[in-house]
């Protein structure tokens, strides 16, 4: 059932289309870098970005953090809510829960594949962040800095972006449970991948509020910029931590509530 | 249940084992150099004036800083004020100091010579360690007294409240939350001015301790290659502007507040008062006063009258005052009233009005 859903997945034109789409502003990105050599100045701009121009082997980690706040939930918000809104709308849904293999089975199936989207979305960002930042920028491959000031040797490097490719994946399993829990409320996958976003730009916008700050540690965007965090010397932990949690809570409680309307639905479409 | 935790926890009783303001205030003050490590963040109200200068210092009492900390003593500590694309950083040892900006890619020494009780506020003074014992140094037994506890990061804390005696006094009270456990770590200083009432203009907490001294290898810090080397002035900008001040003959009190000597002050600034209630008075040359004073017109939250333009952020008070070839910039934290009268006994002033 996974398989089938992961093949139906990638064989789509779009799902690549859109992967592809994710990778040009991180290019465009970096080749106006490298005409102007004008980094954004200390505290504005995306993290890692003005360290790119002593070091091209970090643009993964600034492409991940061009694409964080906004292109990538796009993504994961369009794929995750077509995912169950998306067969009711062509009329296949019936015919897919009309097969012995069970409702809950069938989501299952439908997050993993949303899940290894992700995945290989963000290793496909970190990876041709990495070619594009090795050809176009001075690299060091044989060290790095980390945002303490201490060297990082290659291993540490690597496994540290590592992490970061992990907690960034984490990161969308949010928008992937929002955008798949109103996928089951809805035929239209349009307005479940908008009802994920809006959650997330009125968390975004809660988040820079004083007066919301009682609740900001609830807020599912409040930690995704932690993956920073593992430059730093010694890894800052905290906000990783809770950022892992937090997700943690999210993906339990929708698909909670995704499982309890898909499972009692009466599908007709 | 999961939401309702961090209040359950923050509500938790704390013990309170009956120990006195003074013994409270004397362990305080003698905690200096016990080593411990943490995450502290400050949370201020004060709207200071936005200059390209003084930028940096305004955005550290009007925003939220927060800070990774492992402090082994006053002369051998780290501190990383973090930010969600940077940090910047401070290492402090025996030879010296070194500061570190990754987004600058900078880093800047000062060694320990060089370094002096008058230098600019920094994010190491929004500690609560430090804010605390700076506060409580020269405050009397009579202006302290126990208010209790409550729970601070997690720990059970000591309340300890100053209500300064000072009529000039423009901070109305400071509550500190002491670590029960230690005795000595301050986990959280509120600072309340005479309007904001239950909301303080200055709040900085440890959101997590460990009150065991740090490894000292994780204070250490060579700049990486790549880094721009320069040499820091702690007195920054200051030093540049405190040469070109002119000389005056400051009198020994001014608004009944007495005059104190800090090491490193530039002599041409006139530093007055005690504990919280402390006011620095700094003539200035003419171009510099003009400038000033246009900074002044352009804001709407300065009040102009015949004495000159005031502001105020919080318990900070400011004061441009004078003609442009005789002027003087008054601020610190007294009453407005305090800042006119002081302004009024300055040479060249009093006698034209």
């Amino acid at each position: 059932m996974i398989v089938v859903e992961l093949r139906k997945l990638f064989r789509r034109p779009r799902t690549w289309v859109t992967i592809a789409v994710l990778n040009l502003l991180p290019i465009i990105v970096a080749v106006l870098l490298v005409l102007t050599d004008l980094a954004p100045r200390p505290g504005q701009g995306p993290a890692f970005l003005s360290a790119v121009l002593t070091n091209g082997a970090l643009f993964p980690l600034a492409a991940l953090a061009i694409v964080l706040p906004l292109f990538l939930p796009i993504a994961v918000a369009v794929i995750a809510g077509d995912s169950v809104a998306g067969e009711a709308q062509a009329g296949t849904l019936r015919y897919l829960i009309a097969r012995p293999v069970g409702r809950t089975r069938l989501l299952v199936a439908k997050l993993l594949a949303v899940l290894v989207f992700v995945l290989v979305t963000v290793v496909v960002v970190a990876v041709v962040g990495y070619l594009v930042g090795v050809t176009l920028f001075e690299a060091e491959p044989a060290a790095g800095t980390s945002v303490s000031g201490t060297t990082l040797t290659v291993q540490e490097l690597l496994v540290r972006t590592g992490y970061a490719v992990g907690y960034v994946t984490v990161s969308m399993c949010g928008v992937a449970a929002f955008a798949l829990c109103f996928s089951t409320f809805t035929d239209s996958p349009l307005a479940a991948a908008l009802g994920a976003l809006a959650v997330l730009v009125a968390s975004s916008l809660l988040f820079t509020l004083d007066a919301a700050s009682p609740i900001a540690p609830y807020l599912p965007t409040r930690y995704w910029l932690a993956f920073v965090d593992f430059f730093r010397d010694p890894i800052l932990w905290r906000d990783i931590v809770r950022g892992l949690a937090l997700q943690g809570v999210y993906v339990v409680v929708l698909l909670g509530v995704a499982w309890a309307n898909f499972t009692t639905k009466d599908v007709t479409s | 249940m999961l939401l309702a935790l961090p209040l359950v926890l923050r509500l938790w009783p704390a013990g309170d084992d009956g120990r006195s303001a003074a013994d409270l205030r004397t362990a305080v003050l003698a905690g200096a150099d016990q080593g411990w490590s943490g995450i502290a963040e400050s949370s201020g109200g004060l709207a200071l004036p936005e200059t390209d200068q003084l930028g940096t210092i305004a955005d550290l009492f009007s925003d939220r800083t927060r800070m990774r900390v492992w402090w082994r003593g006053p002369e051998d500590h780290r501190i990383d004020v973090v930010t969600a694309t940077g940090e910047t950083d401070l290492r402090r040892t025996a030879a010296g100091r070194w500061t570190w900006d990754y987004q600058s890619d900078r880093a800047g020494w000062t060694p320990a010579a060089g370094i002096t009780g008058f230098a600019l506020p920094a994010a190491t003074d929004l500690l609560p360690s430090t804010l605390t014992r700076r506060l409580l140094s020269e405050a009397d037994d009579g202006e302290l007294s126990r208010i209790g506890s409550a729970r601070v990061a997690g720990r059970a804390a000591l309340g300890l409240r100053l209500v300064p005696a000072d009529p000039g006094a423009s901070v109305a009270r400071v509550d500190v939350w002491v670590d029960a456990e230690t005795g000595w770590l301050p986990l959280q200083v509120q600072v309340f001015d005479q309007s904001t009432g239950t909301v303080p203009a200055l709040d900085t907490r440890l959101l997590e301790v460990d009150p065991t001294a740090p490894d000292p290898a994780v204070i250490a810090f060579r700049p990486p290659p790549s880094a721009d080397i320069r040499s820091d002035d702690p007195l920054g900008l200051l030093r540049d502007v405190a040469d070109r001040l002119p000389d005056v003959a400051f009198p020994d009190t001014l608004a009944g507040l007495p005059r104190r000597d800090v090491t490193g002050a530039p002599p041409s600034i006139g530093l007055y008062g005690r504990g919280v209630t402390l006011l620095a008075v700094i003539p200035l040359p003419g171009r510099a006063a003009a400038e000033l004073r246009r900074a002044a017109d352009a804001d709407p939250a300065a009040v102009h009258d015949q004495l000159g333009s005031r502001l105020t952020a919080g318990p900070i008070g400011i004061l441009l005052t004078g003609a442009p070839r005789n002027a003087y910039l008054l601020t610190g934290t007294v009453t407005p009233e305090t800042l006119a009268q002081a302004a009024l006994a300055l040479p060249g002033l009093g006698s034209q009005r």
